[in-house]
Parts: C-alpha cells; structure tokens; sequence
C-alpha cells in the first residue's frame, strides 16, 4: 500500500467470485447463501409488516407492500397471463421477481455488494423452477399429449412447413428457454459485477500503487467511471430480475393457451 | 389502488423479443446439430453452415407467420 513502491496488479478473474466460508467448517455456508437468506428475511418483514395491520385506509408501509404486489399482479401476471387466470401465479411470481431483485440489488448495497446470481448455481435452480411450474401446468391444461402437440405446433405456420418447424418449437420452448432463462441473468450478474471490480481495483492500484503521477490521474478518472458503471449496473440489476420474471409469466401464459 | 386501475400499462407483448431470441438459438440448435451430424456421418464439411444458414432462414420464416400478421 505504500505509494511509489509498484507492487503487481492482480486481475480480478472467475476467482474473485470464491467467497470462503463465513463460519469456519462450515462449508455450504458462503456469502451468497448468507445474501439469500438476508433477502429472503427482508421480504418477509416487508409483506408481513404491510399486511399485518391491513386497513381500507392504508398506512405507509401498507401502501408500499400494495404498490409493490400490484406491479407484478398487473403489469407482469395479469397481462402476460391474461385476466381469468392469472391469480393463481400471483404468488409464485411475486415471490420470485422480488427475491431476485432483492439479490441482484445486494450488489449495489454498501458492504454486501455481492450479487447471489453470480454464482451460476443459483440462476439454474431459479430457472429450473420456472420451467417446471410452465411445464406442469400445461399438461395439467392440456393433457400429456395434448401439451406436447400445443408445444410442438407453431401457430399460424402453413402445413407445408410443419415438418421442418416442428423441431425448432420443440428445441426452443423445451429446451432452449430455461437455458437462456438462467445465463441471462447469470451472465449480466457475473459481468457488471466484474466490470465493477475492474474499474475500482484498476482505479485504486493506479492511484495508490503503481507510484507513477500520471496513471494516478488516470486512475481518478477510472474510479469516476467505477461510480457511473454502478448506476448502470443498478439499473441492469433491476432489468434483469424484471426480465426473468416477465417471461416465466409469458411462458406460463403460453403454456395454458387455447390457441389451437 | 384500485382493482382494476392499472397506471403503468406494459404492452401485452413486452417480452415477445426474448422469446424470438429463444427461437432463433432453436432453429440454429436443431439444423445446424443435423447438419454437424451428417457432417461426422458422411465425412463432409459443408452440411454444417449450411445447416447452420438453413435453420436461421426457417426461424425467420417461422416468425414471419407467427408474429408477423399481429400487429
């Protein structure tokens, strides 16, 4: 930390990721677990409290919890589900939209500043649930046989071309989506948070530990940059956990469609 | 909040872009994985591109008639 001693400039890499264990041999125990659990308390708090004391003329924090509930009920369930069945998602998308923002914001609050989605992990089991949730309330609607040809057979596609079209719905709705579903949100996890450390580790090396005055100017304006990059990044942190959640109810939505 | 006002409408098909996303990998997933199939089958090198052309030229033919007449 001396200044004008140039020490080496470690490179924050996938290693930067590896958390140890908070509590000593307790292996599982790492700090996106820790982040999760902190969310998932936080949330309960919220709704507990705005629903506790529930009035016709609403508290503050009545209010907010009503606020929050109403954006994914309307603006995600309702319309991507269509209005006769969407409530019975509610829940699950709440729930979800919510943990995920709440992890994917972790990155931008003071001392977390983790995102539990970086770990890849975490966006599979997420995704996972989605496309089993779609998945089985489909066959549940449709029948086995019946959601499978609904899955397979593209609307509006002239018969002709139904042979050659019947693998690409097939591949993209079975397969194809709970994969983007999860590297998606990984991907824009795991990059914002490293592009963060690359422009704050570069800045505060160059300022404090190369010893040269000229990369320390440079250095200043890197961190100004960190600081612009991180509003961008609470903004694709809010994005994304929108994004994911909008389309599990898409496809949810798609799934108990009467299209055919 | 009332039931049923709703101040920020989203679009009904906000989310439609990804999933054209999720049909262009397909389309390229299915023919090009044929393509590199009979590649490896028949010892040859072309079959893979052209898969590869063929399933792209099908998912954006595929969206022409699935999305194209809605709006």
């Amino acid at each position: 930390m001396t200044a004008g001693v140039p020490t080496e400039f470690i490179s924050p890499g996938p290693q930067s990721f590896d958390t140890p264990p908070i509590i000593d041999g307790v292996d599982w125990f790492t700090k996106p677990v820790l982040v999760a659990v902190l969310s998932v308390v936080v949330i309960v708090w919220f709704y507990w409290g705005a629903s506790r004391k529930a009035a016709i003329v609403p508290s503050k924090l009545q209010f907010a919890g009503e606020l929050g509930y109403n954006f994914v009920r309307n603006s995600i369930a309702r319309d991507a589900i269509g209005s006769t069945e969407y409530m019975k998602y509610v829940p699950y998308l709440c729930g979800l939209f919510y943990f995920i923002l709440l992890n994917n914001v972790a990155a931008t609050i003071p001392l977390i500043q983790f995102p539990t989605f970086s770990h890849i992990g975490w966006a599979y089991v997420a995704a996972i649930m989605s496309w089993v949730i779609y998945n089985a309330v489909g066959i549940k609607k449709h029948g086995l046989l019946g959601y499978f040809k609904h899955q397979t057979m593209p609307a509006g596609v002239p018969g002709w071309l139904m042979p050659l079209m019947i693998p690409i719905e097939f591949i993209s709705n079975i397969l194809v989506r709970p994969i983007s579903l999860s590297l998606r949100l990984f991907a824009n996890m795991f990059a914002g948070h490293i592009l963060l450390l690359v422009f704050v580790l570069g800045g505060e090396y160059m300022v404090f530990e190369s010893g040269n005055i000229a990369l320390g100017g440079v250095g200043i304006i890197t961190f100004l940059m960190g600081i612009a990059i991180a509003g961008l990044e609470l903004f694709v942190q809010c994005i994304q956990a929108y994004i994911f959640v909008v389309l599990t109810a898409q496809y949810i939505g798609s799934a108990i469609a009467d299209d055919h | 909040m009332s039931e049923h006002q709703d101040p920020k409408p989203s679009p009904p098909n906000s989310g439609d872009g990804w999933r054209v996303l999720s049909y262009l990998i397909g389309g390229v997933l299915v023919y090009g994985g044929i393509g590199f199939g009979l590649d490896r089958l028949f010892g040859t090198q072309f079959l893979l591109p052209v898969g590869i052309v063929l399933g792209a030229g099908l998912t954006i033919l595929m969206l022409h008639f699935r999305y194209g007449s809605r709006s």
